[in-house]
C-alpha cells in the first residue's frame, strides 16, 4: 500500500488560506440554511395536517362563485362544465351541488318566529348526520329538516333580548314548524321538523326528494344551477387545490382553509429560503473547486512530476481529493447538529412541546445532510481527476 | 521482455532523417539484458527518444511496442503501471522535487514499487559521494550531486529497461567511472536492459549494441 504521507508537502497549499475559510464558511451556512429550511417545512406539514378535523380521512367544504361589481348582473352558478372539470382534478374526491329553492319559503314556529328562508339540498353522503327519518315520498306531510347547529346558537343568542324562549336541540327537534311554499300562484303550507344539526353545512336542508317535487311545481326560475358546491376532498389545505380555486374566482369557506392559506404562505417562504440556501451551497462549492484548481495549479510541477515517476493519476486523484473529506464531514455535520438545536429550541420555545411535532430533526433532513456529504465528495473527486489527468 | 521501434521519427523531423540515422525509420528490437548504446549529437533528437520511450511524448510517426503492446494504446493508468514496475529513468534534467530533501527524492521512488530497503539508499548515497547531502534540500545541491541523486533514485524499483539521458554530464571522470559501475551491478540483478543516450562515447560502459542517431 502506497502511502500519501510523504506526497502530502509537495501539494501547495498557498499562503494565503482566505478563500478555502470562506468557502467553509459558505458551504456551512448554504448547508445550515437547507436544512432548517426543509425541517421547518415539514414541520409546517405536520402542523397543520393535524389540525383539521376530519370525517372518514376526508374535508368537506362548500364553494361558490365570487360575486364582485363586474359580474353582479350575471348569474353566478356553477355549469355541468365546471363541476366536471372539478371532478377530474386529482384532489378532488367528489362533489355535490347544494341545490337551492326556486321559489318562495317562509318558515314560522307556533308563533315564536317567522322568517323568509331559504332550503337547499344537498346528496346525503356529503351530510355529516343523516338520520334514517330523513326522508320524503311525495304525500308525506311532513318534511324533514337538517339545520346548521350555528343556527341554534345564532338563535338562543339573540332570543332572550327578542323575549323569546332559549332552547336546547332536543326542544327544537320536538319544535311543530310551518313551511309555506309559494310559487307559480299556488301555495302550499306544509310541516316540518327538525331532525338533525349539521356541523359541516351551514344551511336549511331537506330532503332531496322534496325539492325536486317543490321545484318542479312551484318554481318560477327557468334556468336550474347550484350556486353553491360541496367538495369532498382529502386535504382542504392542499397548495394545488386551494391555488386552482383561486384561479377560478372561486370563494371557499374561510374557516375551514385559513390554515392552509397560512400554510401555503410558509411553506412558500421556506421553499424560498431553501432554494436560496442550495444555491449558497452550489456557490460554495464552486468557490471551492475553484480553491482546488488553485491548488492543484500551484502543486502542478510536483503532480506532473509524481505521474513521470509512475504514481497512478487514479491514485493521486483519490488521495488529493480525500484530503477534505473530513472537512467536509465536519461542516454537513456541524450543520446538521446546529439544525438539530434549533429544532429542539423551536420545539420546546415556539411550540411548548406539542405533540404534533418532533424535537428530533426529521430523517428527510439527516439523509439530506448525507446525500450533501456524499455530493461533496464525488464533484469534489470528479474535479481533482480531471485536472490531474489533464497534467499527462 | 523486448522494445520493439519501427519506422520511428519525430512529427518535426524530415523524412530524410531516416538516411542518416541508424534508429530514425528503422526497425530495431532490443531483448532484456542487452547493454545499448546510442550516440546522439546536439540536435539529433537524443532527449526526444528517451521521452518516446518513456512514454512522456506521443509526437512521433512509426510504433513503439513492449512485449506486442503499442504504447500508443497505452491509459495513463497502463503508464503508472509500466513506470512503475517496467521502466526506470535518468532525465537529462534530472527532474527533482527542489524543495524536498535529497532522501526525500530518493524514498519517493522506492516507497511506490520498493525493490531495495531504506538503508540500501544511505549505502548507495555513501558509495556515490552524496551520503552527506541526504537531509539537503535537492535545490541546494549541485548540479553534480543532483545528477548522482537522479540516478539513485531511478535504482529505487524493479525494472527492465533503465533508459539513461546523459546521465554523466556534469561528473567527474571517478564519479562516471562509479556510478556507472552501481548502475551495471543493478541492472545485472534486474537480468535488465540499459539504453544509455549521450553526447559521445562513454567510457566503461560494456555495450552490446551501438547505433549513431
Amino acid at each position: 500500500m502506497v502511502s500519501f504521507k510523504p506526497i502530502k508537502p509537495l501539494l501547495q497549499t498557498g499562503t494565503k488560506a482566505s478563500s478555502r475559510w470562506l468557502s467553509y464558511i459558505g458551504l456551512g451556512a448554504g448547508v445550515l440554511l437547507l436544512l432548517v429550511s426543509i425541517q421547518m417545512f415539514i414541520n409546517l406539514d405536520q402542523l397543520l395536517n393535524k389540525v383539521n378535523t376530519r370525517k372518514d380521512g376526508f374535508d368537506f367544504i362548500s364553494i361558490s362563485k365570487k360575486i364582485n361589481d363586474e359580474n353582479q348582473t350575471i348569474k353566478s352558478v356553477f355549469s355541468t362544465q365546471e363541476i366536471k372539470e372539478l371532478q377530474s382534478k386529482p384532489f378532488v374526491d367528489g362533489v355535490a351541488p347544494l341545490i337551492a329553492n326556486e321559489f318562495r319559503v317562509h318558515i314560522s314556529a307556533q308563533g315564536i318566529f317567522g322568517t323568509d328562508l331559504f332550503l337547499e339540498t344537498l346528496e346525503n353522503e356529503f351530510i355529516d348526520t343523516v338520520p334514517n327519518s330523513f326522508q320524503w315520498t311525495q304525500g308525506q306531510m311532513i318534511v324533514p329538516l337538517i339545520i346548521s347547529s350555528d343556527f341554534l346558537e345564532a338563535y338562543n343568542v339573540f332570543a332572550p333580548g327578542n323575549n323569546l324562549p332559549q332552547m336546547s336541540a332536543e326542544t327544537v327537534t320536538r319544535l311543530p314548524i310551518t313551511i309555506q311554499c309559494s310559487g307559480q300562484g299556488k301555495q302550499i303550507s306544509m310541516q316540518g321538523r327538525i331532525v338533525a344539526f349539521s356541523d359541516r353545512i351551514n344551511s336549511v336542508l331537506v330532503p332531496k326528494s322534496f325539492l325536486d317535487w317543490a321545484n318542479q311545481n312551484l318554481g318560477e326560475v327557468s334556468e336550474h344551477g347550484a350556486t353553491r358546491l360541496f367538495i369532498k376532498t382529502k386535504d382542504a389545505n392542499n397548495p394545488d387545490f386551494l391555488s386552482y380555486l383561486d384561479k377560478k374566482n372561486y370563494l371557499i369557506n374561510k374557516d375551514k382553509t385559513r390554515l392552509g392559506r397560512t400554510k401555503q404562505t410558509l411553506q412558500a417562504v421556506f421553499s424560498g429560503l431553501g432554494i436560496f440556501g442550495l444555491l449558497v451551497v452550489v456557490m460554495a462549492l464552486m468557490l471551492f473547486s475553484f480553491y482546488l484548481q488553485l491548488l492543484i495549479a500551484r502543486s502542478r510541477d510536483s503532480l506532473q512530476l509524481l505521474l513521470l515517476l509512475g504514481y497512478s493519476p487514479t491514485w493521486l486523484s483519490k488521495n488529493v481529493s480525500r484530503q477534505f473529506i473530513p472537512v467536509y464531514i465536519l461542516i454537513v455535520l456541524s450543520a446538521l447538529a446546529l439544525t438539530q438545536v434549533l429544532q429542539w429550541a423551536f420545539h420546546h420555545t415556539v411550540m411548548y412541546d406539542r405533540p404534533e411535532l418532533s424535537s428530533a430533526v426529521n430523517w428527510v433532513v439527516a439523509l439530506i445532510a448525507a446525500g450533501l456529504i456524499i455530493l461533496s465528495i464525488v464533484t469534489n473527486y470528479r474535479l481533482v481527476r480531471k485536472l490531474v489527468y489533464k497534467l499527462y | 521482455m523486448y522494445l520493439q521501434l519501427q519506422n520511428l521519427l519525430p512529427v518535426y523531423f524530415e523524412e530524410s532523417k531516416k538516411q542518416t540515422s541508424e534508429i530514425w525509420g528503422k526497425d530495431l528490437r532490443f531483448e532484456k539484458g542487452e547493454m545499448i548504446k546510442i550516440v546522439a549529437p546536439s540536435g539529433s533528437g537524443k532527449t526526444s527518444l528517451t521521452h518516446f520511450i518513456y512514454g512522456t511524448r506521443s509526437d512521433y510517426k512509426g510504433t513503439i511496442t513492449y512485449n506486442d503492446s503499442n504504447i500508443k494504446q497505452f491509459s495513463f493508468e497502463n503508464f503508472a503501471g509500466w513506470r512503475k514496475d517496467h521502466l526506470s529513468i535518468v532525465f537529462q534534467d534530472l527532474r527533482l522535487f527542489p524543495e524536498q530533501t535529497v532522501f526525500e527524492n530518493i524514498d519517493i521512488k522506492r516507497q511506490l514499487n520498493a525493490f531495495h530497503t531504506v538503508e540500501k539508499i544511505k549505502e548507495m548515497a555513501e558509495r556515490l559521494g552524496v551520503g552527506k547531502k541526504l537531509g539537503a534540500k535537492a535545490k541546494t545541491c549541485s548540479y553534480g550531486e543532483q545528477q548522482r541523486v537522479a540516478v539513485i533514485r531511478a535504482l529505487m524499483q524493479p525494472f527492465d529497461f533503465l533508459i539513461l539521458d546523459e546521465p554523466f554530464s556534469h561528473l567527474d571522470t571517478i564519479n562516471r567511472q562509479i556510478a556507472m559501475e552501481l548502475m551495471l551491478e543493478e541492472a545485472k540483478t534486474r537480468a535488465a536492459t540499459i539504453i544509455l543516450a549521450d553526447l559521445q562515447r562513454v567510457d566503461f560502459f560494456p555495450y552490446t549494441k551501438i547505433f549513431y542517431l
